[in-house]
C-alpha cells in the first residue's frame, strides 16, 4: 500500500504523492521542514487531487537512506495533519489561555465559544 | 459545554515517543503517555468516561466534560507562572572587567590578551557609568557577574563597582548580588577578605583531573594550572566557605569521553554538582577543531554521566547534575528558571544582558564572543551614547523579541517538547546567518530533544529511588528528607 505512495523516479529521487483532500498544505510544508537536513524537497501540484512531494539526497545517496526517510514523512505528515485538525477544535482556547494568561478577565465565560 | 461531544479536547502536542506509546504535553507543561489505540479513541471521542485513560487525560488537563472556564483559569495561571522570567527584566548583569588574562586556554571564546595589555580594561569611569545603567533595570533581583579575561587583574575596578553599586542600592534596596567569574590562581588572602565581607560568590572553571585540566588550560607563564587552582581553591573556600564557590566545566573532546572522571574530580574537590555543557563554537574554540565532537557523541556522554551521578546519589553521595535539573523543574513543576538558553523568547537581553569592557552592550556572553570574533550584529548600544530606554528597546532585542518565540519559529511550533525548551538566537545566527535558525540542522535543537526525551524515558520508568533523587535536586533538599527516612533499597537501573 506505502509503496503506492512512494514513488521511484531515479536512484536517488523519490516522489510521495499525497491527496489535498486528505493533507493541507500546512502539514505537507511542515512534515517537510523536518527532512530539509538531509533532503532537497521539491513540492508541487501533480493534479487538481494530487501534490507531489520531491525528494532528493543532499549529499551523497549512498549516505541517505531515502526510502526511510520517505516512509518517515509519512508518519510525519499524518501527525502534522492531526495537529492541524486538533487546532481547529481548540484553537480559540489556546489563544484564550495565553490571553488569560497575560490578561486577566474578569468574565472568562463570555469569551469562550467552544465546538 | 456542547452536547456535540461527550468532552471537549484541550490544547495539546504531541510526539511519537516509541513504536506503541505518544507523550502528550499540555500548554500549561503537563505530560501524559498514551497507547496509540487509546490515542485514537481520545482525539475520536471514543473514550468512555468512567476509563482510567479518560479520567487521567481529564485530571492532567487535556479534556474536560465540565465547567471549562476554571480549567482555562488553572491553565493560564500555570502558563503565566512559566513565563514569570519576563517580569525580572533584567535581573543577570556580567560586566567585561577586562580582557587580560594569565591563562591562554585552548578554547578561549573570547580570546583572551595578555596581562600587560591594560587597553582591554574597563575603566573605574565606564563602571560606574555601567551600574547606573544596571540600577535603571526594573528588576527587584540584581545579580552582578565580573567577567573576563581574568577580572582580578583589574582589581581597583571590580573593588570601585561593588562599592559603588551598594551605595546605590541603599536608595534602590534592590536583593543585590555579586560573583566573580575566575580561573582563582591570582586570589589572595586579601581579596578574599574583601569579598567576604562584601558576601562575593565565585565562579570557576575546572574541566576534570588534572591530565585534562592542564591539557587545555595553560599558564601563560607555563606550569601547572591544575596545582595552582588546587592550592587557591583550598584558601578560598577557608576564607568564604564552601557553599560560595561553584565551578563550570567546558567539555572538549579530551574530557567528553572521561566524563565520570570528571565527576569523580568534582566530588573529589568538594563541588556539590555539575553543569555538562557542550562547547560553543566562539574564539579558539570554534578555530581549533581537535577539541571538538559531534553534538550525538555528547548527548551520548551527557547521559552516561547523568546515569553514574544518579548511581552515586543512590548510593548516598549527594551530587547534581544541573542542567538535568533545570529541565526536570521545567517538566515536573511549574515553576520558571532563569537559564538564559531555555526561554521564549530567548533570555538575551531578558534574563541577562553583558557589558563589555568599553561599556557596549550586547545581549548574552555569546553576542559578545561573536563580536569579539569581528561580527557586532547584536551590539545594543554603548552606555556612554544611548539612553537605557534606547539600549534595551533598541532594534536588536525588539527583534530577538520578536524572533525567538519558540511557539512560532519552524520547527518549534509544533515540537511537543517546547514549553520545556527555549531559543538560542545568536547561536541560530552564527550557524545560519539567520536568527531564526533551521531546527533540523541546529546542534542547540539536536541536544535538548535527546536530553529532553531521555529525562523522559527516566521519568517514565517511574523508579521509585531515581525519582526521589530527581526531586532531591529539584527541590535542593537530602535525599533521606525526600524520603522521609534513611533508604535501604537501591534501583538497579542505574
Amino acid at each position: 500500500m506505502i509503496k503506492d505512495i512512494i514513488i521511484k523516479i531515479e536512484d536517488n529521487k523519490l516522489l510521495i504523492v499525497l491527496k489535498k483532500e486528505l493533507y493541507e498544505k500546512d502539514a505537507v510544508f511542515s512534515a517537510a521542514y523536518k527532512f530539509t537536513d538531509k533532503c532537497v524537497i521539491l513540492i508541487e501540484p501533480i493534479d487538481p487531487f494530487s501534490i507531489g512531494v520531491y525528494f532528493k539526497p543532499k549529499s551523497d545517496p549512498k549516505d541517505v537512506d531515502l526510502e526511510k526517510i520517505a516512509e518517515d514523512y509519512c508518519n510525519e505528515v499524518l501527525d502534522q495533519q492531526i495537529r492541524l485538525d486538533l487546532e481547529k477544535r481548540y484553537g480559540n482556547i489556546r489563544e484564550l489561555i495565553v490571553r488569560h494568561a497575560f490578561l486577566p478577565i474578569s468574565n472568562l465565560k463570555d469569551k469562550i465559544e467552544i465546538e | 459545554m456542547s452536547n456535540k461531544y461527550p468532552y471537549q479536547i484541550l490544547p495539546f502536542k504531541h510526539v511519537r515517543f516509541n513504536d506503541h506509546e505518544l507523550l502528550l504535553v499540555n500548554e500549561a507543561g503537563d505530560f501524559y503517555f498514551i497507547s496509540i489505540d487509546d490515542f485514537d479513541k481520545f482525539i475520536g471521542y471514543g473514550l468512555p468516561k468512567k476509563n482510567d485513560v479518560f479520567l487521567d487525560l481529564k485530571s492532567n488537563h487535556f479534556l474536560i466534560d465540565t465547567n471549562i472556564a476554571e480549567v482555562i483559569d488553572l491553565l493560564s495561571t500555570k502558563y503565566r507562572t512559566r513565563k514569570r522570567f519576563l517580569n525580572q527584566f533584567t535581573s543577570l548583569h556580567m560586566m567585561v572587567i577586562t580582557y587580560r588574562c594569565n591563562h591562554k586556554c585552548r578554547y578561549c571564546q573570547v580570546s583572551s590578551e595578555d596581562s600587560g595589555s591594560y587597553r582591554w580594561d574597563m575603566s573605574p569611569e565606564t563602571a560606574r557609568r555601567i551600574v547606573d545603567y544596571i540600577f535603571c533595570s526594573p528588576s527587584d533581583e540584581i545579580k552582578i557577574e565580573f567577567q573576563g579575561g581574568e577580572p582580578l587583574l583589574n582589581w581597583e575596578t571590580v573593588k570601585e563597582t561593588i562599592e559603588y553599586a551598594e551605595q546605590k542600592n541603599k536608595k534602590s534596596r534592590k536583593a543585590l548580588e555579586f560573583v566573580v567569574s575566575t580561573n582563582l590562581t591570582l586570589i589572595d588572602r586579601n581579596k578574599l577578605d574583601y569579598l567576604k565581607f562584601h558576601n562575593v560568590y565565585i565562579s570557576t572553571s575546572l574541566d576534570g583531573p588534572k591530565s585534562i585540566h592542564d591539557k587545555n588550560r595553560l599558564l601563560r607563564t607555563g606550569g601547572s594550572s591544575y596545582d595552582l587552582f588546587i592550592k587557591k581553591l583550598e584558601l578560598t573556600r577557608n576564607i568564604l566557605g564552601p557553599d560560595k564557590v561553584s565551578a563550570l566545566m567546558t567539555t572538549t573532546k579530551d574530557n567528553l569521553y572521561r566524563i565520570t572522571d570528571v565527576v569523580d574530580e568534582y566530588i573529589k574537590l568538594g563541588f556539590d554538582g555539575v553543569f555538562f555543557r557542550a562547547l560553543n563554537p566562539y574564539g579558539l574554540a570554534a578555530k581549533n577543531e581537535s577539541l571538538h565532537y559531534p553534538i550525538e557523541e555528547f548527548v551520548k556522554s551527557f547521559k552516561e554521566g547523568l546515569k553514574y551521578i544518579i548511581r552515586l546519589n543512590l548510593k548516598g553521595i549527594r551530587f547534581v547534575e544541573y542542567y538535568s535539573t533545570l529541565l526536570l523543574s521545567r517538566i515536573l513543576t511549574h515553576f520558571p528558571t532563569g537559564f538564559v538558553d531555555l526561554q521564549s523568547p530567548s533570555g538575551a537581553g531578558i534574563c541577562g544582558v553583558i557589558y563589555d569592557y568599553n561599556g557596549d552592550v550586547y545581549p548574552s556572553d555569546e553576542a559578545r564572543m561573536l563580536a569579539r570574533m569581528g561580527d557586532k550584529r547584536f551590539l545594543m548600544g554603548n552606555v556612554f551614547k544611548d539612553t537605557y530606554y534606547e539600549i534595551f528597546h533598541g532594534k536588536v532585542m525588539t527583534e530577538i523579541v520578536e524572533k525567538s518565540c519558540v511557539e512560532t519559529m519552524p520547527g518549534c511550533a509544533t515540537c511537543a517538547f517546547q514549553i520545556y525548551c527555549g531559543a538560542d538566537p545568536i547561536r541560530n545566527y552564527l550557524e545560519t546567518k539567520d536568527i531564526v535558525g533551521h531546527r533540523p540542522t541546529s546542534d542547540f535543537c539536536k541536544k535538548n530533544k535527546e536530553i529532553i526525551k531521555f529525562l523522559f524515558e527516566i521519568i517514565k520508568d517511574n523508579d521509585e529511588d531515581v525519582q526521589d533523587v530527581l526531586w532531591s535536586w529539584i527541590t535542593k533538599r537530602d535525599l533521606k528528607e525526600i524520603r522521609g527516612e534513611s533508604f535501604s533499597r537501591y534501583s538497579n537501573q542505574y
